[in-house]
């Protein structure tokens, strides 16, 4: 997309509101752990689960928040047309989901861990696993941030981290592994966002200038 | 380095919008570290009528007020069509309350028993989409400052790499210049949120939405 002034008149943004249709939000995928229920296929990878806490301004919970998560799959591959990487489909694997905070301004994602991808046309240049977040709830337009896992050594060299000045911002998208699970359980990492004011996450902008 | 984006702009008098706002600007992902690799969410499976917000379901009873049709086209911002992609409709209805429970306790307003107030469909190979709704009604959004949201139409565009939520309003109603989400809207782009009454076949009043997506990147040449 080139920047036309003028020529393109683009649709303006606004809020989702506080009454988005609990329907859209049950009809979507919310676990990926699974293709279906009672289905005995199963996506490739590691299962785990991402615990978010939404607060606002004044630390309260933000309830009834919704987090589209759009992921690669174990390999680092996006079932997306403009992905030709070399990793394979997993077909049992999509990366769309869609979930609700609870009063509690918590939810938790039961997915794959991603794998690492590099970034077409940029010789070298690897994207540390990540899940990317479209965040919509009352009072904001669309919001989106990307989300690291703290156990993740490529995380020192990943392009979007290291383009946050500074390790305290950078920390705020790094999800920590909860320690003191029984072996075998799937890795549950949490992490807290904070849509507004001390320790405010950082948000990406996708238009174009 | 970092590269700044947009500040995102308050509502005034909206606690939420003032409380959950970013307060500083979004953060521009650099070039080097740009893919296209957008969201594309899986097709749902759809039953028919579901564009059709009137009805429970086919052949069940009309909603109260004033069925209105609502149609346009969707492009990205190389102006292709967003092409087969989820639409989501949502508004209150006749009375200015939504089914959603979260509406129960603050507004007065009826409930109706033949209108749930959510519909979906896929947009077209053209990027075209119609629905049928009840034209909404106004309702109160902080009665200690009389603040009231004009009739509007909730949509959100999600699917083929692009993402859009958005509101439509009704034009030449003079509750739109008055309410502070409407007014968040740069005075020049206005009209982009406003539905254009057209002629067209059919017993319902039409109007024309047509949305212009500047989310993410650009369309996926092909999803099949």
């Amino acid at each position: 997309m080139t920047d036309r002034p003028g020529a393109v008149r683009f649709t303006p943004e606004a809020t989702v509101g506080p009454f988005y249709p609990g329907a859209f939000v049950a009809d979507a995928p919310q676990n990926l752990w699974q293709v279906s229920p009672l289905l005995a296929h199963h996506p490739q990878g590691q299962p785990i689960v991402v615990v978010l806490r939404f607060a606002d301004a004044l630390k309260r919970p933000v309830p009834s928040l919704i987090v589209e998560f759009w992921q690669a799959n174990a390999h680092g591959r996006y079932r997306h047309p403009a992905d030709a990487g070399g990793a394979p489909l997993d077909p049992q694997f999509d990366g769309f989901a869609r979930l609700r905070t609870s009063d509690e301004g918590v939810l938790e994602f039961h997915t794959i861990k991603p794998g690492a991808h590099p970034v077409p046309n940029q010789s070298g240049v690897v994207r540390a696993p990540h899940l990317r977040l479209t965040v919509f709830a009352s009072g904001i337009d669309r919001l989106c941030t990307q989300l690291f896992f703290g156990d993740e050594p490529l995380n020192a060299s990943d392009p979007v981290l290291h383009s946050l000045p500074g390790p305290a911002l950078r920390e705020r998208l790094i999800a920590k592994a909860r320690g003191g699970a029984p072996a075998g359980d799937p890795r549950v990492y949490e992490l807290d966002v904070v849509l507004r004011g001390d320790n405010e996450t950082p948000f990406f902008d996708d238009w174009r200038a | 380095m970092t590269l700044s984006g947009r500040l995102l702009p308050v509502v005034v008098h909206d606690r939420e919008s003032e409380t959950r706002t970013p307060a500083n600007p979004l953060h521009q992902i650099p070039p080097a570290a740009c893919d296209p690799f957008t969201a594309i969410a899986p097709r749902l499976p759809m039953r028919p009528g579901e564009n059709d917000l009137t009805r429970l379901a086919p052949g069940r009873p009309r909603a109260s007020g004033e069925p209105i049709a609502i149609v346009g086209r969707i492009v990205d911002g190389d102006l292709r069509p967003v092409r087969r992609t989820l639409v989501e409709v949502w508004n209150a209805n006749a009375f200015g309350r939504y089914a959603h429970i979260i509406d129960a306790g603050r507004n007065d307003a009826p409930l109706d028993p033949n209108f749930y107030g959510f519909g979906r469909l896929l947009t077209d190979d053209d990027g075209r989409y119609r629905v049928l709704t009840i034209k909404p009604g106004a309702y109160i959004a902080r009665r200690d400052i009389g603040w009231w949201r004009p009739p509007h139409v909730h949509f959100s565009v999600v699917g083929s790499g692009v993402r859009l939520v958005t509101q439509m309003y009704f034009p030449g109603d003079a509750r739109n210049e008055k309410d502070f989400i409407y007014q968040v809207v740069p005075a020049a782009e206005r009209d982009r949120v406003l539905g254009r009454p057209i002629a067209a076949p059919g017993d319902e009043h039409t109007f024309q939405f047509d949305i212009v997506i500047r989310g993410r990147f650009q369309t996926p040449p092909d999803l099949d």
